[in-house]
């Protein structure tokens, strides 16, 4: 992306004060979404998410693990994201490193709550087969194939809807096994439980450029940002987890006030992406 | 000491029996349970600061709260490496690392990579960094031991160390975090507590200006949690803020003399 003279700077930051952005939209709307579900045949779900000039991919493979000795009773959950130099030539090799780690730990931080597991959007207790012994390693990859703006966003979507797609194997477990050893698991070949995604948050980035907070900005309007705070909100409207990114120090009231306004936002955006995501299944579910 | 078993008394009788398998220190809806450590639930430990700890970094600073120890070297301002561009402002480069013995079990301490970003967000805000244009700054703190609330332990020490290297700031960071425990807000948890923790809210702030340089909210919380969890680790953090004062007059007036 080429750098932007001071008359550009200057009309971006003056449109979001006068509520009137440059492609039109006001401060709180977002950018139009597509969803598509069941992009990866290979994978157990899968869905590609397009905001705008933003497209990113997720996808969802479970592996038959052991639960770890400190927490016998749940699955395990890791998230990883990594951006392609589709996106941007910088990104080829090790150069995406710095931003995938700090978009990997701010999805970790959303969607799995505390250490004590309190909280999270993915319920891990579902995941166990057998307690102790068996469980499902459920392994969450996102993928920047284009950036333009608002990737933890995006990216938040996207894990929900290949959530939604993600459909578990039945697991037979041998019933004779006792004991230490490994139980003789079967998987069936017919997918069967679908994943519960009621309680997954949305993720709602707030833009503070001059005094005025907007939301899913392109990355031109990211790049005058004085600060960002990245909020995941939950169907009941409580804070899931919240990150402030960059820059300038913020007056606490702000943010308390920018909490507000990501929980107003954040229902209409939750209700459009569902809406989206049951069309998106309804065309897969079709062809 | 078998042959003295009569009337002398014992130079050494061990104390009596310390369980070793302790139990939950919290249960759910355990009303009156108390913290490991007496603290009340709104009660800091106590926190030591000491500067000038490093003599070949151009800043350096010693935390001890609890049982947290860290140490922070600052290097620069100082050439930034080549094959980086030409900037007008300076840079900030910060780095993270435990000791294999700072955790209980060896080793288990370094699976925290983003403390490292952490760090430079909570700290970038606060430095002047029109005023070291091209070069770098360098940060490196080094956890000797982890007892808990490491990362605003980190952040508090290593703002010290920059004002003792001299790197203009706007003002000290001072840092907090907080656990939610159930229905129970605990400031300052100790890593027992934060092993059990249903959400916790790390908050770095500048006193002085009220600003908050860094917020992160882990797990579900309420908005009127995060009010009252805000209020009290700003009020905290204000107070921090006055003792990494007083620790850097302390330094100034020791090498006047």
């Amino acid at each position: 992306m080429t750098g932007l003279s001071v008359g550009e700077k200057l009309f971006i930051q003056g449109g979001i004060a006068q509520d009137l952005r440059t492609d039109g939209r006001k401060r709180l709307t977002y950018r139009p979404i597509y969803v598509e579900t069941g992009v990866i045949p290979q994978a157990n779900g899968s869905a590609r998410v397009r905001l705008g000039g933003t497209d990113v991919i997720a996808s969802v493979k479970a592996e038959i693990g052991r639960p770890s000795p400190m927490q016998p009773d749940k699955g395990k959950v890791a998230i990883y994201v990594s951006c392609s130099p589709t996106a941007a030539p910088m990104f080829e090799g090790r150069g995406d490193e710095e931003l995938s780690a700090e978009l990997s730990i701010a999805l970790q931080r959303c969607l799995l709550g505390g250490k004590s597991g309190a909280g999270a959007g993915i319920d891990l207790s579902s995941l166990v087969v057998v307690e102790g012994k068996v469980c499902w390693d459920l392994y969450i990859d996102g993928l920047v194939v284009s950036s333009d703006g608002n990737l933890l966003d995006a990216l938040g979507a996207a894990v929900k809807a290949a959530l939604s797609n993600t459909g578990i194997p039945r697991v037979q477990v041998a019933a004779d096994t006792t004991g230490e050893d490994q139980p003789e698991v079967d998987i069936s070949d017919e997918e069967f439980l679908q994943f519960d995604t009621s309680n997954l948050p949305v993720i709602v980035t707030l833009t503070k450029v001059g005094r005025h907070y907007i939301v899913d900005a392109t990355s031109e309007e990211e790049s005058q940002m004085s600060s960002a705070v990245s909020i995941s909100i939950n169907r009941r409207g409580h804070t899931c987890g919240l990150s402030k990114r960059g820059g300038a120090g913020l007056d606490p009231s702000v943010i308390l006030d920018m909490i507000s306004v990501a929980k107003h936002v954040s229902e209409q955006l939750m209700n459009k992406l569902d809406s989206e995501i049951s069309a998106a299944e309804a065309i897969e579910d079709d062809s | 000491m078998a042959g003295k078993a009569s009337a002398t008394p014992a130079t050494y009788s061990p104390s009596p029996a310390t369980r070793k398998g302790k139990p939950t220190i919290y249960k759910d809806g355990d009303r009156d349970w108390v913290r490991p450590d007496g603290r009340g639930f709104q009660q800091c430990r106590p926190a030591f600061f000491r500067t000038g700890a490093v003599n070949a970094a151009s800043g350096s600073a010693y935390a001890e709260i609890g049982n947290t120890q860290v140490i922070v070297s600052v290097f620069g301002p100082r050439e930034s490496k080549k094959a980086m561009m030409y900037s007008d402002v300076g840079r900030l480069n910060c780095n993270v690392s435990c000791t294999t013995f700072s955790t209980p079990i060896r080793g288990q301490g370094s699976d925290h990579k983003e403390y490292s970003s952490m760090l430079h967000k909570a700290l970038e805000g606060a430095i002047i960094l029109e005023s070291f244009p091209k070069t770098t700054v360098d940060v490196f703190a080094l956890v000797l031991e982890s007892g808990g609330s490491d990362l605003p332990v980190i952040i508090s020490c290593a703002s010290l160390a920059l004002a003792d290297a001299g790197i203009m700031m706007y003002d000290l960071v001072a840092s907090v975090s907080m656990s939610s425990l159930g229905s129970d807000l605990v400031i300052d948890p100790i890593s027992e507590e934060e092993s059990y923790q249903d959400g916790s809210l790390i908050i770095s702030c500048m006193p002085s200006r009220y600003e908050v340089t860094q917020l992160t909210i882990t797990g579900e919380w309420s908005t009127n949690k995060i009010n009252e969890a805000m209020q009290v680790c700003l009020d905290a953090c204000g107070k921090l803020g006055k003792i990494m004062r007083s620790c850097l007059k302390e330094a100034t007036s020791a090498t006047s003399e």
